[in-house]
């Protein structure tokens, strides 16, 4: 019984079958050869019952006209092709087992595998938006387990939690190297979790993440509303915090917001530093596109990086799409990156973005936040309730689209200039002092980017 | 006796292969998800683009090209898979390649959104790489979650343009080849200036025809096709 025999049949199926439904069921599955049997392995469970309710007849003709008799049996079964097949049908070894029973040297002399070494704190670029956040976590790099535990860091998508938390880690890892840090998504807690359970190994488990000297789990805001994982961390959380080992989370928003995770959560949360990271000012949007430039070994011009800094406000994670797609456009063609060149290289993205971010767009969102009529925007009550939120929408208007100043005076009922540049540094002005209308500004101009 | 003439329901599809894919002013994407086969590195890849500008064939190329290439690719489609139990992710990391075809399919589907941002971490983690496809690019597909619309838009975004008449041409030229049809040039015009032009329903139509040919045992002719068109 070999291999061979399922290429074979692999052949005559692509011929019979549709070319997508071959790619999505039956090429995927990965065949191994045992003694008169073949093995055929699906990623999971539904795919495996497809398979078998949709196909099996199939494979098993082909199988019986191209093996020699006796034809071996099939046996349809959940696996993957990376993990060994166990010998019987032992129970598929859990990710923490494998750890644990690894020996001490091999962890050692191995690069930690969760994290990710290429996030450190030399390229995370700094800026207002993450200043506090970046200090924060530096010193729990320099002083795990002493500094703030937890580090609870919270902030929108794509603005660069993640990379401060592998920064830690790294940091960590460091000043001493044989340092168990581990960094996982809370999905992959939760998974962990639910297999120990499954396989009566739930006190492995628990050995496990209260063995490391640093846990690191990223947007626990997706253990909301399962209780038994809430209840499993809550008891590791504590036994890390009393052995003074750290402890950093990441979450999308501050964690007493969270709904469905429960309250003794949420208050331990706040035991040690909470720190929110904001959506970059252009200019640090400007400065991270400079360093992953240089990092990717590409010459951007200031001007260019300026563009495509102003034109993408929403994640930074955007803002990296747009800068690879402007780079593969310049090796394709040949051509040297200039404004010209990532104009016509981000045409169709950009041709969307100037279409969700117009001035009617911002008047109609602010006035909803505001809970004020559109036409009040544009009238000329001078009220501080009318205002203000005129003044709001002005500096996002600047802000978000590329009209000119007196354009943007022109469609807040034809004001001069000078009033949308009074109003941009007033607002400017007030975000630093006014935490009220910090937070205005940010929740509108995260309605209007994402 | 079964008559000779009567088609068999069999015959060999015609391959997906970037090879056959005939770009025009879309080369820069074919070959750029050409590289995505080729790096092993984890790495994602928007495609959109209207229906019939090729996303599904390069799809299913460049599951072919990883193939190809000694590694493991899978193919999702969503529009099927949109009905079914999200559970059907798991342990689809362990694919070099994932290629998600009609993306915009599980939009606003809270648990598939969900099921997919978590397939994509694991992924990530595991250095695969992703292929995504859609009607629009990531911005414009109303995904609730911004953690997955963020990481769609996170590789670089390409939009395929759609075929033009002799682009048409080309394809429909290929096509008949790849059935070992003949498919003389008068009878392709023929079709482009008498039918829906979108390129999926030029393609059945050419199966249709195919069909015909055969169990008439006729060549594709113009008045052939028209008589065929007319029934």
């Amino acid at each position: 019984m070999d291999a061979p025999l399922w290429k074979k049949c692999l052949d005559r199926l692509e011929t019979e079958l549709p070319e997508q439904q071959f790619n999505t069921w039956i090429r995927p599955l990965h065949a191994v050869a045992d003694d008169n049997c073949l093995r055929l392995l699906a990623p999971n469970r539904f795919v495996l019952d497809w398979v078998r309710e949709h196909f099996y007849d199939q494979i098993h003709q082909a199988v019986q006209d191209y093996a020699p008799a006796p034809a071996p049996q099939i046996a349809l079964e959940v696996g993957t092709r990376r993990a060994a097949p166990p010998p019987k049908a032992a129970e598929p070894e859990t990710r923490f087992t494998r750890e644990t029973e690894r020996p001490a040297t091999r962890r050692m002399a191995a690069p930690n595998p969760s994290l990710n070494i290429a996030h450190i704190f030399e390229n995370f670029v700094e800026g207002k938006s993450n200043q506090l956040a970046r200090a924060a976590s530096m010193q729990v790099g320099e002083n795990p387990g002493k500094a703030y535990n937890p580090l609870f860091i919270y902030g929108g998508v794509g603005l660069g939690k993640t990379h401060l938390m592998h920064a830690v880690g790294n940091l960590i890892i460091a000043g001493k190297p044989d340092a168990r840090v581990v960094y996982l998504h809370s999905e992959r807690f939760v998974a962990d979790m639910v297999k120990a359970l499954q396989h009566n190994a739930i006190n492995e488990f628990k050995r496990y993440y209260r063995s490391v000297d640093a846990l690191l789990i990223d947007d626990i805001q997706f253990f909301a509303g399962k209780e038994r994982s809430q209840e499993e961390f809550f008891h590791t959380f504590n036994a890390l915090l009393e052995g003074q080992q750290q402890v950093i989370l990441t979450c999308d928003r501050y964690p007493k917001e969270v709904a469905g995770l429960e309250e003794r959560l949420k208050s331990r949360f706040g035991w040690g530093l909470t720190v929110c990271i904001e959506p970059p000012e252009l200019e640090t949007r400007v400065a991270i596109l400079m360093s992953k430039a240089a990092q990717a070994q590409v010459e951007v011009p200031n001007e260019v990086a300026f563009f495509i800094a102003k034109r993408i406000q929403s994640n930074i994670r955007e803002l990296e799409g747009a800068l690879r797609r402007v780079v593969a456009s310049s090796r394709f063609t040949g051509r040297p990156i200039t404004l010209e060149f990532a104009k016509e290289a981000l045409r169709d993205l950009l041709a969307l973005q100037d279409k969700l971010v117009s001035i009617e767009n911002i008047q109609k969102t602010v006035a909803d936040y505001y809970k004020i009529r559109i036409a009040d925007l544009l009238s000329a009550r001078r009220s501080r309730s009318i205002a203000r939120p005129r003044q709001v929408a002005m500096a996002l208007a600047k802000e978000l689209t590329t009209h000119s100043l007196p354009e943007i005076g022109d469609s807040f009922g034809g004001r001069d200039h000078t009033t949308v540049l009074h109003a941009c540094r007033k607002i400017a002005e007030l975000r630093e002092t006014e935490i009220r209308i910090k937070e205005d500004y940010y929740n509108l101009l995260r309605t209007l980017t994402t | 006796m079964i008559p000779t003439q009567l088609p068999l329901g069999l015959r060999l599809p015609a391959a997906s292969r970037f090879d056959n894919f005939v770009a025009g002013p879309n080369r820069e994407t074919v070959t750029a998800i050409e590289q995505l086969t080729l790096d092993r590195t984890a790495s994602v890849l928007f495609i959109t683009g209207a229906a019939g500008s090729g996303k599904t064939h390069l799809l299913q190329a460049a599951c072919r090209a990883v193939e190809t290439g000694g590694e493991a690719a899978v193919y999702l489609p969503l529009t099927t898979f949109s009905t079914m139990n999200p559970g059907i992710l798991e342990g689809l990391e362990h694919y070099a390649l994932i290629a998600l075809d009609d993306v915009q399919a599980i939009a606003g589907q809270v648990d598939w959104e969900e099921a997919l941002f978590h397939l994509y971490n694991r992924l990530r983690e595991a250095q695969g790489r992703l292929l995504a496809a859609a009607a629009a690019p990531p911005d414009q597909l109303n995904i609730e979650l911004p953690d997955l619309r963020s990481r769609l838009g996170w590789g670089a975004v390409y939009a395929l343009q759609l075929p033009d008449d002799a682009m048409r041409l080309q394809i429909l030229a290929l096509r008949a080849q790849a059935c070992g049809l003949e498919l003389p040039d008068e009878t392709a015009r023929y079709l482009l200036r008498r039918c829906p032009r979108d390129l999926p329903a030029l393609i059945a139509l050419l199966e249709r025809l195919d069909h015909a040919a055969l169990a008439a045992q006729r060549r594709l002719t113009v008045p052939f096709v028209k008589a065929v068109l007319e029934s």
